[in-house]
């Protein structure tokens, strides 16, 4: 059966998410990367490569290509952070996600076709999805396998989306360079440039005598890649050992109102999950990170293991309030919701009528936001009241 | 507070009511037993706050009084001293003193005006048993009652007071058991109330002996008086599934068997399936049914019985264990399976009998 893989790859990942936490970097050249001496680029911004710099390049060598750009050290637990968010999408449309780095990854979305629909319309949600929840930019292949889909996501950077199908599968890659292939290091580079073989399309067309000669019994299968086949699976990372969601507020949140709104939001996110991957989740985790940075965990285990959003939420509810009766004046800057304990579903539900009145809520809620986005369909405990309405505005003025 | 008291005239009251007693208290008070004492009877009190014992037996008043002492201890006393003993038992101090031959033990006591009693439960419907009957519907039932599900509302037994019939609803989500029986008179209200597993387990306890049982159902509690002994529950302030839907009305598909020759048949096949979740796949064919099993060590059972079947090939997994305690339960030597395919619930009972029905929600193997 024919694959639908994606390949995401998010647009000068830590220089965007500095410009994303210091705007005035907008349309500045950027460079991410070590200050001292012997540093190199991490990162380049758009603005930055138009002077030839890029990543792995020595920073001396980078400053002089481009004196005005202006350096910021890493920092990595940030982008670590902006990644798990970036990642916690990803799962929301299938749980085969192989993460290559920080801001890379490949998704095999052949399962979720018939769910969530065509693979070309997953894809540009998975980009609006990113834009809306983080306000980064992400890049997106579409093909039949992993090559093909890392190919197609660099054809149309920055904020892109691209396809290769058999339609236009020679069009595209015969053209290609041949050190875009994966498993042409440098010492075979020179070796195939010096048969004649530059480009995917010369290689495909390359007399098996030769081929042999340049890549041993590795032959047929370099043959094969430069025709775009590529069998290699998408790996999930591991068995999910577990599911969560988190997010830091844009402002520290003291009431409990809003904090519930959140958590109800968070717990929405996590059950999508646990369903998508077909598990039943045996405990719920809660972080609360407080305005001072302390940060809490509290637990319950959940029997029997469940999927079902309502129980997970009434679980983490009674978690928080538990937290907030120890610590009721203070502010909470992050929340996160996890669940763990995963175990596969089997075991059918007798009041999948009842819990199906919740599960089947879940389900359409799920489905409507595959299709129409996120934030079309809410719950209502998470719609502002008139009080938090006037709080705001009262605080604004 | 002062009396004697033979030893087993003691003893009795005591094992009856210590079942309720937790081995760990949110309360220290919880772990101590109230003795009242006056007009020639002793009555000993027992709570965990949810389920509530009271025993009354006679015995040789030399002064009234209340208190309460340590109940397992007491108990341990009393097993360890020689049968037939004459025992005394004497407030003194902030101790209760027990004398019997030449023992002489002093127990720490609590005031009994800080022991939680569950005084007056605003009956608001009685309802007359048979004992042989209430007994009946807990035993084929109280197995499939959750425990500590967080949805609390199933950590118990539904009771269902419905015109001339009481019914006894169990699940756990993924099987339920349902039992009924006819009153002897028809009820003034019809009602239904949780009552909490650990009631259920208690009751079934003490239910014994011929006759009629008058229970009172009040707002929040149910109340029985059972010989000598008063049993108060708590019940469940929650709403139970709406049982009935769950429960298929005519599978399209149904087998019978020898309930023995099926029962043992799914055992044998149990000790290869996997441990914790305990699948096992059903395969019929016309008078043929094979059960079969595998475990992660990839070993295998398989097993065909004969059986009265003249529906379509059909294949199902279920939890083994969920099948044999309803099978179990079942009365009588044929047991009748109704199926309708693998993705829905079969219904089990005795060919012929709606009495006792046992619904089991299959597995995906």
């Amino acid at each position: 059966m024919t694959r639908a893989i994606l390949h995401v790859d998010m647009d000068a990942f830590y220089a965007s998410v500095e410009t994303l936490d210091d705007p005035g970097l907008a349309g500045k050249p950027v460079i991410v990367g070590g200050t001292t001496g012997r540093g190199v680029v991490a990162a380049a911004n758009y603005e930055v490569r138009k002077f030839g710099v890029h990543s792995a390049m020595p920073m001396g060598e980078a400053l002089r290509r481009c004196p005005q750009a202006i350096c910021i050290r890493p920092r990595m637990s940030r982008y670590q952070e902006l990644s798990r968010q970036v990642f916690e999408i990803f799962h929301e449309y299938t749980p085969v996600v192989e993460g290559l780095s920080l801001d890379e990854a490949f998704l095999d979305v052949t399962a979720s076709l018939r769910l969530l629909g065509p693979a070309e319309g997953m894809a540009l949600r998975i980009k609006r999805d990113i834009r809306r929840h983080t306000g980064l930019t992400a890049s997106v292949g579409l093909s039949q396998n992993k090559l093909l889909a890392k190919i197609a996501s660099d054809l149309n950077k920055p904020d892109g989306f691209c396809r290769i199908g058999a339609d236009n599968l020679r069009a595209v890659i015969d053209p290609l360079p041949i050190q875009r292939l994966f498993g042409v290091g440098p010492k075979t580079l020179v070796r195939v440039q010096a048969a004649g073989i530059r480009s995917f399309g010369d290689l495909r067309q390359a007399s098996d005598e030769t081929v042999w000669r340049l890549f041993g019994k590795e032959g047929a299968t370099m043959r094969a890649r430069a025709a775009g086949i590529d069998d290699r699976p998408v790996i999930a990372e591991r068995d999910e050992k577990s599911i969560s969601a988190e997010e830091t507020f844009a402002q520290d949140i003291r009431s409990q109102t809003q904090l519930l709104a959140h958590l109800t939001q968070l717990v929405d996110r996590t059950g999508a999950r646990v369903r998508a991957a077909h598990l039943m989740a045996g405990v719920v985790t809660l972080k609360i990170r407080r305005s001072d940075f302390a940060t809490f965990t509290r637990q319950q285990t959940i029997e029997p293991a469940t999927h079902d959003t309502a129980t997970i939420l009434s679980v983490a509810k009674g978690l928080l309030q538990g937290w907030r009766a120890e610590y009721p004046d203070w502010s909470v800057r992050l929340l996160g919701v996890g669940v763990s304990h995963l175990n596969p579903a089997t075991q059918g539900d007798l009041f999948a009528g009842e819990t199906i009145k919740n599960a089947r809520q879940d389900a359409a809620v799920d489905q409507i936001r595959q299709r129409f986005g996120a934030k079309v369909i809410v719950r209502g405990g998470l719609l502002p009241t008139p009080a938090a309405d006037t709080k705001a505005r009262r605080g604004r003025a | 507070m002062k009396l004697t008291v033979e030893r087993e005239k003691l003893l009795a009251p005591l094992q009856a009511v210590i079942g309720v007693v937790e081995r760990r208290q949110t309360m220290p008070i919880l772990a101590n037993v109230l003795l009242a004492v006056r007009d020639g009877r002793l009555l000993i009190t027992a709570t965990d706050l949810e389920v509530e014992l009271v025993a009354a037996t006679e015995v040789s008043v030399q002064q009234a009084g209340d208190i309460t002492v340590p109940g397992r201890k007491l108990l341990d006393i009393l097993r360890a001293l020689p049968e037939k003993l004459a025992v005394a038992l004497s407030a003194e101090g902030d101790k209760v003193v027990i004398k019997a031959g030449r023992s002489r033990f002093s127990l720490s006591t609590l005031p009994a005006t800080d022991f939680p009693v569950i005084e007056d439960i605003n009956a608001q419907q009685k309802v007359r048993v048979v004992r042989k009957e209430l007994r009946r519907l807990l035993d084929k039932t109280h197995f499939s009652m959750a425990q500590q599900d967080v949805r609390y509302y199933l950590n118990g037994m539904l009771m269902e007071i419905d015109g001339k019939a009481l019914r006894a609803v169990a699940t756990d989500g993924h099987r339920l058991a349902i039992c009924e029986t006819e009153l002897p008179a028809k009820a003034a209200a019809s009602q239904q109330v949780i009552v909490p597993r650990k009631g259920v387990l208690e009751l079934q306890r003490i239910l014994e002996g011929e006759g009629e049982v008058e229970l009172a159902i009040g707002t929040n509690h149910v109340r029985a008086q059972i010989g000598d002994i008063r049993f108060t529950s708590k019940l469940i302030d929650g709403r139970f599934p709406e049982y009935g839907r769950v429960i298929p009305p005519t599978p399209p598909h149904a087998v019978k068997a020898d309930r023995d020759v099926l029962r043992q048949a799914l055992q044998r096949t149990a000790i290869l399936s996997n441990e914790k979740y305990r699948g096992i796949r059903i395969t019929l064919r016309t008078n043929v049914m094979t059960v079969q099993a595998h475990n992660p060590e990839q070993e295998e059972a398989e097993e065909e019985i004969e059986v009265n079947y003249a529906g379509a090939d059909l294949e199902v997994g279920f939890n083994v264990n969920y099948l044999l305690d309803a099978l179990s339960a079942i009365d009588g030597a044929e047991v009748e399976v109704g199926l309708t395919d693998g993705n829905s619930s079969c219904l089990i009972r005795s060919p012929g009998s709606a009495a006792a029905r046992y619904v089991v929600m299959p597995m995906r193997l």
